[in-house]
Parts: structure tokens; sequence; C-alpha cells
């Protein structure tokens, strides 16, 4: 039995394509992945990313056990800023990648990915301290992206609040919508400024209405999954199940950075000696020189020697070519060094390139 | 509602052929294919002189997210194909029973075009959700 989203009808209405992801039906694409994903990069767009779960963490152990759960330094935080981390084993493997929400000292929320939340509330649960508690609240908030150079003058327009506009990159805070509280991030997964908004379900239709024809001035247009998809790769973010999984450490994957707590924390001990004595694998970011399109699953080579594989891989529409991520054996490959992709048993020529591709809300990096 | 006209003849796995004259046709995807599949990106064009059988895999199509196999409707030769497609795939997109043919088949056993569906039946097929 798939789940919906409170957003389903409108997205009918909108004559979206469905795909069922991680047990969920969502829009893949409304009226096509290049329009949505140039739209996205032009002007502005809008996802229903509902299925994501939102975990509450509160109460006096609080920050004890998130020490215990990540391996980032928790005073980056502060009430009203977000980080990314993730949750590691004991192997240094990933159970899933995540943004920390601090609301207040003894309050914080945990998004998380849908295929995995409730892997995660067993993996809290087993290393539950006194003091803290796990609240899911997944069933009971929607949540929308507004990603693109114009979200902050539709934020503002629909909020009609102007700090909206002036929030920084991973600060949130909470707006009145219609009588209701929502929360609002200056955060994102397309390389682009915007916004991620959780609202009440029974909120969600009417924001997302309002946001659309608050919008239409700018271009504003809804967009699927596969625009996501495309729009994620090109700003080189991880996507969790392709490169990040519980076999591939945050070293392998390119994220060391989230690595800095000083604490206790599960996995401390494989992750920091991959820090210092490099992991097996590493990570590349590539651009084909050719035609062609890296799909996952597909072999790398250089020079003839098979060196690892692709992670993901698409067309991407912002650069006319293909691109991808793979995982290749320690150093293999390089920025700017050649290697192959093997595309239905044809070799193609491709670029080790630095990451991201395309920079942050802005063009590709030189 | 996706075109389908009415001179042509259609697989299962939404190719067309038309014939240009007894032995020789010309094959593509149906408008169809192309709305499932919609901004097609990249195409693999088969060798000309190949020799295929029917819903042999002949050449490749994908779009942004999928990667999707053409069978060939008849089994023969390829004499001919639409390398215009190398550069601008999306002729596909824009006109699949035109510019955007795949390939040129010489048909080996014109009788196996008996097996393939004609314009209603191919509706049919379609809005049976295949």
């Amino acid at each position: 039995m798939t789940k919906r989203t409170p957003l389903y009808e409108n997205h009918r209405e909108l004559q979206a394509k469905f795909v069922d992801f991680a047990g969920w039906e969502l829009p893949v694409m409304y009226t096509g992945i290049v329009e949505e994903h140039n739209a996205t990069r032009k002007a502005a767009a809008l996802f229903d990313v509902s299925h994501m779960g939102e975990l509450m963490i509160r109460g006096r152990g609080a920050v004890a056990l998130l020490a215990r759960l990540l391996p980032t330094r928790l005073d980056k935080l502060g009430p009203g800023k977000t980080m990314y981390s993730m949750f590691c084993n004991d192997r240094g493997g990933v159970i899933d990648d995540l943004f920390v929400y601090m609301k207040g000292p003894e309050d914080y929320m945990l998004v998380v990915n849908a295929a995995t939340k409730e892997g995660d509330c067993s993996w809290i649960r087993d290393h539950m301290v006194t003091g803290a508690e796990l609240i899911d609240m997944s069933d009971e908030i929607a949540k929308i992206d507004l990603q693109g150079p114009a979200s902050p003058i539709i934020a503002e327009r629909v909020l009609g609040d102007p700090s909206v506009r002036e929030m920084k990159r991973f600060a949130f805070g909470t707006f009145g919508f219609q009588g209701h509280e929502i929360l609002v991030s200056r955060t994102g997964y397309t390389g682009e400024t915007g916004y991620e908004m959780y609202v009440p379900g029974d909120v969600a239709s009417g924001l997302w209405n309002e946001l659309l024809a608050g919008g239409q001035g700018e271009g504003i247009k809804p967009a699927g999954l596969g625009a996501r998809d495309t729009l994620r790769l090109e700003a080189c973010y991880s996507l969790y199940g392709h490169e990040l999984s519980t076999d591939i450490s945050p070293v392998e994957s390119g994220l060391s950075w989230v690595i800095s707590s000083d604490e206790s924390y599960i996995g401390r001990e494989v992750l920091t000696g991959q820090l210092a004595q490099g992991a097996p694998r590493e990570h590349v970011v590539f651009e084909l020189e050719g035609r062609g399109i890296p799909r996952e699953g597909y072999i790398i080579r250089r020079g003839g020697q098979e060196i690892g594989t692709v992670t993901s891989g698409t067309f991407s529409p912002t650069f006319q070519k293909g691109i991808g991520m793979g995982l290749v054996a320690r150093g293999t490959a390089t920025v700017g060094d050649a290697i192959e992709v093997v595309i239905r048993d044809k070799p193609a020529v491709a670029r080790v390139a630095r990451r991201p591709l395309y920079q942050f809300g802005g063009q590709r990096k030189q | 509602m996706s075109s389908i006209p009415d001179d042509l003849r259609y697989s299962k796995d939404h190719e067309w052929v038309r014939m240009e004259d007894e032995f020789n046709g010309v094959c593509g995807i149906t408008d169809h294919a192309q709305e499932m599949l919609t901004d097609i990106v990249f195409v693999e064009l088969p060798q000309v002189d190949m020799e295929v059988g029917v819903r042999e895999q002949v050449a490749v199509v994908e779009s942004v997210k999928a990667v999707s196999d053409v069978y060939s409707p008849v089994s023969g030769r390829i004499i001919g194909v639409n390398t215009q497609l190398e550069e601008s795939p999306e002729l596909i997109n824009d006109d699949p029973y035109g510019k955007g043919w795949i390939f040129k088949i010489e048909v080996k056993h014109p009788k196996e075009l008996e097996d393939l569906m004609d314009a209603a039946a191919y509706s049919e097929y379609v809005e049976s959700g295949a």
C-alpha cells in the first residue's frame, strides 16, 4: 500500500506523472524534467517532499543523545540554525544522512530520508539516554521546498514578512500562514537559494497554491523528483542509497568535513582512522567528454583497468552533457584525469572534475 | 491522447513501421512512447548492414531519467539510420513519425507485418494501459 502526501490531489490537478519512491506515490514530473530543472535554475520551482521524516529529539538528555549519534560538532549549531550530518554505525558506514534543526537547547528536529526513517527510529531508541525522548512527527508534517533565484521575493510575498528575505543560509525561523505557524529554513537540495517549509498536513494544500499563484509573475513551476535528482547531481549533493550507505563511509563519499566532533560518538574510531590514513575508496565527480549518459552501476576504468563504479549519473540540462559521481579505489583518479565510463560495453571518455560542478546559486566552478 | 497515424503498423514495444514499398520500411518509436519517455537526450543508432530478427534490440533511446531499448518490429537488414538524431535527439519528441524516424530496414519476410497491429488495434492496446 503506497502512501500519499497531503498534496496528492494538487498534483493530480497539475497532471503530474507519479512514481513509487520509498513506498510513496510522488510526482516524478509535471510538464518535463528539463523544463522544471531550468525553471529552478532561472526562476523558481516548488517541490513536494512531504515523504521525508521529521523526528523530534527533546529533553535535558537531547544533547547527550545527539553527541553520541552524530560525528559533527554540535557547537556549530545555535537556536535557529541547521546543519548537515549523519548517523554512522561502528564500522563507519552511514545509517542515514540528515539535517539537524536546533530549536532550543533541549529541542531539536532531525529531517531524515523516508526509506530509512524506521531504521533511524530504531537506531535512536537503541542508543537512547536518560532524559531524552524521540517523537516521530512525520505523519503530521508536510514539507514544501521553494527553490530558485526568485524564491526570496516569492516567499516574502506569500508569507507577508520581509524578514524571510534576509534569512541567512542554514538559518530557520517560524512564520505565520493563514493563522498557522510554519517552520521555514533557508536550505535546499538544488544548488540554488531557496527555502524548505514544514507545515501541518492540512495547511499544505493552501500554502502550495499560494506559492504557485504568488510566483506566477516570476515563472514558478511545480517540479518533481526527476528535476530534484538532476539538480542535486549538478550541485554534487549525495543521495542516500547511492553515494552513501551502510557500506560507504563519509570519508569515502567525500564528506569528511562532517567528522568534527570530539565526543565519543558511534563510529569514531573507524572514521578518525580513515581521516588520518585514508579510506579504501574515494569519491569522484566527472563529466563525459563526448556523447553518452552515465548511469548508476556502470563500471569506471582508467587506462583499461577497472577502478570503480558510477553511484549516480544523468544528462545535465545546465551543461548539456552526461555527468556523474562515482566511487573509485583510492589514488586511482584525481581532478583533471581522463577516465572511462563503460556504457553498454563501450568505454566513453570522461574527465574527473572539481566538486561541485554547479556552484551554489551560480555557475560552474572553474 | 497521443497521435496514431492510420498508415503505419505498430509493435507491442511501441515501435512503428511505414512501408515505402514492398520490401523497404522506415521505423521509429510511437508518439505514446516518446510521451512516456519525455525529454529524449541521447540516441544510440544501429549499424548499417546489420541483420536483425523480430523484436531484436537495435537502438537505445535515453531520456533524462531512463534508458529504453528500441526493438526491430520485423526481421531484415538495416539499410539506413537517422544520423540527425545524434545531434538532435529531441526530434523524436517533436516529430516521432517524421523527422524523428530512427532506422530503415529491408524487410526479410513481409508476412511478419501482418503480426503487427494496425492503428485501431494499437490505439486499443495503448488505452488498455500497456
